[in-house]
């Protein structure tokens, strides 16, 4: 399709009201998805429930080469199909749902710049500890990824994504650095995050953004996820206010959602809890 | 040196030289040589030495079944005739360019007076042939190199390799073939491959990466593959606009399938038969070896040619197929059946009759197609033989379905489903035959029974392939 089809296209969907049959397509959830997935896959379920927009979710062994980014989460809407964090708040912006008008340009800025932070430092800390720990990569990653593949196409895809993944790391120059040394970034992110947030509900006070849906996607993840050491998520544990800040979201917007509809259990899909 | 006069060759199949021995050429050699002439016509006759000269990296014992028949031979006629079969034989291994038969009075000590020598003069192929080319297609050109090692291990073993690096794909394959000494058809070979095919009737795209070996041997009338594919399927979508019902099914996948296949073929040529029949019968059983797709696939065609009025050909196909899923895997939309377009149902498009969705087609589990075709030479032509003899105008009339099944219910119910909505076409058109391989096909078509969903091509179709109902 061409550009101006496309276009075309994105306008037409536009016009339509987000439909009660949305899904959200994610790996699965037991044996297969990885810690970066899983908290891509929360922050997009966070925002939709922030905007409280309705979504299903699905879980595919294939998601990844489902989506048309080759990334996951992806969302299903109408005719449409929409993957990944930033193009789907672009999407339902444009039909008209939005949690970061309210802002003024500065402030918007500052969200993006924020927003970019997370998945610099975070996103990538995640994929290096996935991939390029030989520890975590043999002992997790590399099992889980390959889990719904028979031999010898499992070895196969999964270290051809392990090539990928270090392929990229050594190209934004990540490949020499130490676990110590990505444990320090890691920290130095969250003390960033937590300066910002300060004693506020949310990151911009009343409001949630986008931002507060992917801050909680990630440390909510990494809380709730079982690695081989610990280090992790002690990183983060040291910050009370982000701690406090990934249960308020939890609480308000999916242990009382899922409590006042009774479709809970089959849209639960954010894993164990922090409680 | 003695010489052997030939005389009334006629019983003999003679193609110039392919006998490796002209007349004329004896009657000069006799001509020099009067003194020991000697007419062996209808007399007993001795083969005593049958020697094959020229050979380099050719294993003797290799040939040696080939050429064997000839020592039966009881007279000259029957040295001449079992000479040119074993000539024959010779070339179909694939390993000399050229093989010349010469037939001599037997010479030394133990020489009989009716014995006789056949020496086989053989030019052995090169080593290593290559071969390079360029294509350019719709947006993309690709440089295609090709070697090839006949006779690598001096008994009939080739490798060939391939390769093809485009601007959008790569894609190779290696493949290794070993005959039985003595027995060509009976023969082996191992395949190494990655193909890459675009579907944009299904907005598909496939990647297979896979090893396979094959047993080819003959049985009576029959000739039978047995064959083993493991191959590595990545599927994905052709554009971003594919509809959901096709992206649900990117993806990886390993199939392992053990698969015979079966056929008579009594048809005087493979492309426009004059009579003949053709029967093949395909068989795949998926998963029962590993992998992730398991299933039972039996496909069959049947071809029927007779002679008709005035040098026309009344030809009538008949093609099916089944599949069916095995512990209740639902079964890739690359191993579904497909049908329509100008090689099956002509006037249709190409594979898109059937379940679709959003424009894709999806395939069936189950399909027949059935075709009735009038072949007739070109009218007012002047002459037998040449260009015109390429050509052939046809009428035809072809039907069939494509449809999924429910597999709880019965065969009856099966027959039922692929009886109701029955797709039909006829028309005529122009038949160029290329080589003895593939066929062209511009027709007229009028396509009746058409279904929601489907695409036809009413009027004009063009059409090229190997294989046609």
């Amino acid at each position: 399709m061409s550009l101006a089809a496309e276009a075309f296209v994105s306008q037409i969907a536009a016009a339509e009201p987000w439909p009660e049959n949305a899904i959200l397509y994610q790996p699965l959830r037991e044996d297969q998805i990885l810690l970066s997935d899983c908290a891509s896959s929360l922050a997009v379920q966070a925002y939709l429930r922030m905007l409280g927009l309705p979504v299903r979710v699905q879980c595919r062994a294939n998601a990844e080469y489902m989506s048309p980014s080759g990334k996951v989460p992806f969302i299903h809407v109408g005719n449409q199909v929409v993957s990944e964090l930033g193009p789907i708040v672009q999407f339902t912006r444009a039909k008209g749902h939005s949690l970061s008008d309210g802002l003024d340009d500065v402030q918007r800025a500052e969200m993006k710049a924020y927003m970019e932070l997370v998945n610099n430092m975070l996103l990538t800390a995640e994929l290096y500890i996935q991939w390029c720990d030989e520890n975590t990569a043999a002992e997790i990653t590399r099992p889980r990824y390959s889990s719904p593949y028979s031999w010898p196409l499992n070895h196969i895809l999964a270290y051809q994504k392990q090539w990928e993944v270090r392929r990229k790391m050594s190209a934004i120059g990540w490949a020499g650095k130490t676990l110590e040394q990505v444990y320090e970034d890691v920290s130095q992110c969250c003390q960033a995050l937590s300066q910002r947030l300060g004693t506020q509900p949310f990151f911009f006070n009343k409001q949630p953004t986008e931002l507060d849906a992917l801050v909680f996607g990630h440390l909510f993840t990494i809380l709730t996820t079982r690695l081989t050491t610990d280090e992790l998520s002690e990183k983060i544990k040291s910050y009370s206010n982000l701690l406090s800040f990934c249960r308020r979201i939890e609480q308000t917007y999916f242990e009382s959602q899922d409590r006042d509809s009774q479709l809970g259990a089959s849209d639960y899909s954010k894993g164990p809890s922090l409680m | 040196m003695g010489t052997v006069h030939a005389r009334s060759m006629d019983p003999v199949p003679m193609h110039g030289r392919d006998l490796g021995i002209h007349p004329e050429d004896l009657e000069v050699v006799e001509a020099q040589q009067e003194t020991k002439k000697e007419v062996l016509e209808n007399k007993d006759i001795v083969v005593q030495h049958v020697s094959i000269e020229g050979l380099g990296r050719t294993k003797e014992d290799y040939l040696g079944y080939e050429i064997a028949d000839v020592f039966n031979a009881k007279n000259l006629i029957d040295v001449m005739t079992k000479s040119h079969e074993a000539r024959m034989k010779l070339l179909r291994l694939g390993i000399f360019k050229e093989v010349e038969v010469l037939i001599d009075i037997s010479e030394g000590d133990d020489a009989l007076p009716n014995g006789l020598d056949v020496t086989f003069e053989v030019t052995e192929m090169k080593r290593v042939t290559g071969s390079y080319n360029t294509m350019v297609g719709n947006n993309e050109g690709s440089m295609v190199l090709g070697i090839k090692l006949p006779n690598i291990f001096g008994r009939g073993e080739k490798l060939t390799f391939q390769f093809s690096y485009g601007t959008k794909e790569t894609s190779y394959g290696l493949s290794f073939f070993k005959p039985q000494p003595g027995y060509f058809e009976r023969n082996f070979a191992l395949n190494l491959y990655k193909v890459t095919g675009q579907f944009p009737w299904s907005s598909l795209k496939e990647t297979d990466r896979g090893v396979s070996t094959e047993l080819n041997f003959p049985l009576w009338m029959t000739a039978h593959t047995l064959k083993w594919e493991g191959v590595w399927r990545e599927l994905s979508c052709l554009a971003r606009s594919a509809s959901f019902a096709v992206r649900e099914e990117s993806g990886h996948t390993l199939k392992s399938a053990l698969s015979h296949s079966m056929a008579i073929d009594t048809r005087n040529s493979a492309i426009l038969p004059r009579k003949g029949a053709l029967l093949r019968i395909n068989q795949e059983l998926a998963g029962y070896t590993g992998g992730d797709a398991s299933f039972l696939k039996e496909d069959f065609e049947l071809q029927l040619n007779k002679p008709f009025l005035w040098g026309s050909v009344l030809s009538a196909s008949l093609w099916g197929g089944m599949i069916f899923p095995v512990g209740g895997q639902p079964i890739s939309i690359a191993d579904r059946f497909y049908l329509g377009g100008p090689t099956s149902v002509r006037g249709f498009g190409m594979y898109c009759i059937g379940p679709q969705s959003e424009g894709d087609y999806l395939g069936g589990d189950a399909y027949w197609a059935g075709g009735l075709h009038l072949y007739t030479p070109l009218p007012f032509r002047t002459s037998r033989g040449g260009f015109a003899d390429l050509f052939r105008t046809h009428f035809f009339l072809n039907a069939g379905n494509l449809c999924n099944l429910n597999y709880g219910e019965g065969p009856q119910a099966h027959l039922q489903k692929l009886a109701e909505c029955i797709r039909w076409s006829y028309g005529a058109g122009i038949i160029l035959r290329l080589g003895n391989i593939a066929r062209l096909e511009l027709n007229y078509c009028i396509p009746m029974g058409v279904q929601s969903g489907d695409r036809i091509c009413d009027g004009v179709q063009f059409g090229a392939g190997i294989r046609f109902l």
